[in-house]
């Protein structure tokens, strides 16, 4: 009974199950849009692909990005409301820390020459992270991040701070995701949140409180 | 004689159910502590009757899950109402719910020197099967033991829960068959009030955070776990898109989680569906809707098959125009209420503000269709020369002028689709309904044209998770297939389409 659900729609539908370390199916569409269309097929197609009934899943887990908006809500609502559904634990995961976690099996990094793991946060932006490696229980270490700036922001901002990172831009998957958290249970830190990383406020603008002057003016 | 309704019990109605107690059991009344105690167990059902706001009877039942055996723990009706069947109702709820919850038998115990009652629980079944002697004390009185048999699964109604995000409700809901079970609604609308509308981005975040809860809420309030739901119901339109795909995604996960069948239904249709639940949805019936995001008028023949868009807002809805004429005259969001407050004590003769689209001209095209924007722009006009030649108008008058022109066109459209349609029937949905002078308006009107007017409570106005459900229940009982798992969420969704495959 340690089989783990993994859903995350940071960038497309990437839906996965793994148990100790193995991948036991996975679902990944790579499509940007569409998420509320895919989820259920991608949940119910894991569990199928790996006769697995939801009652005997350990827990679910929800990539929390961070993410343009629309399409992360669905996975974080969906895993939300399937552990609700079936009882079982919750956890929530950064979504930049599983590609770190892909990209440091075959990177090594340091304090000194970190990890930059990038996403496309739209209107000219990437979502960001620094990582020093990996701790003892296989953990990437985040030491800078997540945030969201313009790339040559970003640039300045690392030369100021004397870091010269490699670089991945890898896609998330959701099998990455599960492994994160398993690493974080075997290293006590798995987090409960799974708040949306949006890094960015809603768009609104606060009306004047008449608009009676502007009428025809 | 006023309409009497039975609801499941709720806190809310101890007081009145313990002076009832009182009136009716006397010396063998219950103590508050004790009634609460059942009341609120896991185990049983209670229920009352109302009448208006007042309590006129209750009855409760107990169903351990260890057995196939209830008990009707206790059933009472205001003196003045007895011998017109409200006792009759109570109990074949009662013998509903015992089938519901899997018992059966039900068995009862009732003072042998009251034949009244022994002869009522006859009729409905019960036999007399065993005495307690002197079991009624002091009065040294035995105790009938009565009991029913009931036939495994004969009335089994669908459970199904409702999920509805299309704007700033999360709302989740359970119905059974056509009764309600839960209705909890979470509302993001005080994030919104800075900014005088709904933010969509707002919105959506609030739903994602609202949802957990509001299912364990609801639940909760049905004591049901997720094993006991049949089926999934939810909006996937129209409505604001971001928002949708929250609750759509959400619905999916709990379909696949509990390996129930899911319905995306439609939630303008889910707003005239609602009144199942309030009684029978009588048909065929104009339904006027009336929201911050919509302003439609519906020809509905069949709830399932056959609903026809007469008209709608070509710009602003209603309830966006009360928002917006609230803040140019400096009153608080939701402008719906702040309106009404302003209004009383107005003249709504004060100003005569257009009527959107009621020009010979404009009703060639537009016969059931609604503007507000001319309307909004025409108060922003008046209070600005009013303004500019420093007169000192009165608020109370121009927002009582304002909700006329509103509830004016709003009314007088949806009576003329009923006549010219020939529908003696009108069903209005949507958050505005709570706006006192539509109600009575249209109460005037409809009483005036002999329209048969139809307002369900409140909180099935506005947007709610229950009337997703109990659209959702009606698509079961027909025997109409789920969606299929792909769905996706339509904005504009036309309320032709009542169900998405």
């Amino acid at each position: 009974m340690s089989l783990i659900l993994a859903i995350d729609t940071s960038f497309g539908t990437s839906v996965a199950l793994v148990e100790n370390g193995q991948v036991r199916a996975e679902h990944n569409v790579p499509d940007t849009m569409k998420h509320a269309e895919l989820i259920g097929v991608a949940i119910a197609d894991v569990l199928a692909q790996a006769f697995v009934q939801p009652a005997q899943l350990m827990a679910v887990v929800a990539g929390r990005g961070p993410a343009p908006f629309t399409g992360l809500r669905v996975g974080i609502a969906a895993a939300t409301m399937f552990a609700a559904g079936v009882g079982v634990k919750l956890y929530g995961a950064v979504s930049l820390d599983a590609i770190a976690l892909a990209a440091l099996r075959t990177h090594r990094a340091s304090k000194e020459e970190p990890l930059l793991v990038t996403a496309d946060a739209r209107r000219k932006e990437v979502y960001w992270a620094l990582y020093a490696g990996l701790d003892e229980h296989g953990v990437p270490i985040r030491i800078d991040g997540p945030g969201v700036m313009k790339p040559d922001e970003l640039e300045d901002y690392l030369v100021n701070r004397n870091v010269h990172p490699t670089t991945t831009s890898a896609e998330i998957s959701a099998a990455n995701l599960a492994l994160l958290v398993e690493a974080q249970l075997r290293a006590g830190t798995a987090g409960e949140d799974v708040s949306a990383l949006y890094l960015r406020a809603a768009d609104a603008v606060e009306p004047k409180a008449k608009i009676g002057k502007a009428v025809s003016g | 004689m006023t309409e009497i309704k039975l609801l499941p019990a709720g806190e809310q109605y101890i007081d009145q159910m313990m002076a009832l107690e009182h009136e009716c059991f006397g010396r063998d009344a219950w103590t508050e502590e004790s009634m609460r105690f059942e009341m609120l167990a896991d185990h049983t059902r209670y229920f009352v009757l109302l009448e208006e706001e007042t309590v006129r009877g209750y009855a409760g039942l107990s169903k351990l899950p260890s057995t196939n055996q209830a008990d009707v723990q206790t059933i009472a009706v205001a003196p003045n109402l007895r011998g017109r069947g409200f006792g009759r109702k109570l109990l074949e709820k009662l013998l509903t719910e015992a089938n519901h919850l899997g018992a059966t038998e039900i068995f009862l115990e009732v003072r042998a020197d009251n034949p009244v009652a022994q002869n009522l629980y006859a009729s409905l079944g019960f036999e007399h099967i065993d005495t307690r002697k002197r079991y009624y004390q002091p009065d040294d009185v035995d105790a009938w033991i009565m009991r029913a048999r009931l036939s495994e699964g004969s009335l089994r109604e669908p459970i199904v829960l409702g999920i509805e995000s299309s704007c700033d409700e999360t709302g989740i809901g359970i119905v059974r068959g056509n009764t309600l079970l839960a209705n909890v609604i979470s509302s993001s609308m005080d994030q919104h009030a800075r900014f005088g509308g709904v933010v969509p981005e707002i919105a959506a975040r609030a739903h994602l955070e609202a949802l957990q809860p509001t299912l364990i809420q609801a639940l909760h309030d049905a004591k049901l776990s997720m094993q006991d739901i049949d089926a999934i119901a939810v909006t996937n339109g129209p409505g604001l898109a971001g928002a949708l795909m929250v609750g759509v995604g959400a619905a999916k996960a709990l379909s696949v989680a509990s390996g129930k069948p899911i319905y995306a239904v439609n939630h303008l249709v889910g707003h005239v569906g609602v009144d199942v639940l309030e009684g029978e949805l009588e048909l065929p019936t104009i339904a006027l809707l009336v929201s911050g995001g919509h302003t439609s008028l519906l020809l509905v023949k069949d709830l399932l098959d056959d609903v026809t868009l007469l008209g709608e807002t070509i710009d602003d809805a209603a309830g966006e125009a009360f928002d917006k004429v609230a803040r140019l005259l400096g009153l608080s969001y939701p402008g719906g209420p702040a309106i009404d407050k302003a209004a009383s004590g107005g003249d709504p003769k004060a100003i005569r503000f257009p009527r959107g689209l009621t020009l010979p001209k404009d009703m060639e095209k537009h016969r059931y269709d609604f503007s507000f924007s001319g309307l909004k722009t025409a108060v922003a006009r008046w209070v600005e020369v009013a303004e500019n030649n420093g007169d000192d108008f009165s608020v109370a008058d121009v927002a009582a002028s304002f909700r006329e022109a509103v509830a004016d066109v709003l009314t007088a459209k949806a009576v003329a689709a009923c006549n010219e349609h020939g529908i003696k029937r009108l069903l209005l949905g949507g958050g505005v309904v709570a706006n006192a002078r539509l109600r009575e308006l249209a109460a005037e009107r409809c009483v005036a044209n002999g329209i048969e007017l139809r307002i369900p409570e409140l909180n099935l106005c506005t947007d709610n998770g229950a009337m997703i459900a109990a659209l959702g229940a009606q698509l079961v009982m027909a025997g109409r297939a789920p969606s299929s798992l792909d769905f996706g969420v339509d904005s504009t969704l036309s309320v032709e389409t009542v169900h998405t495959k």
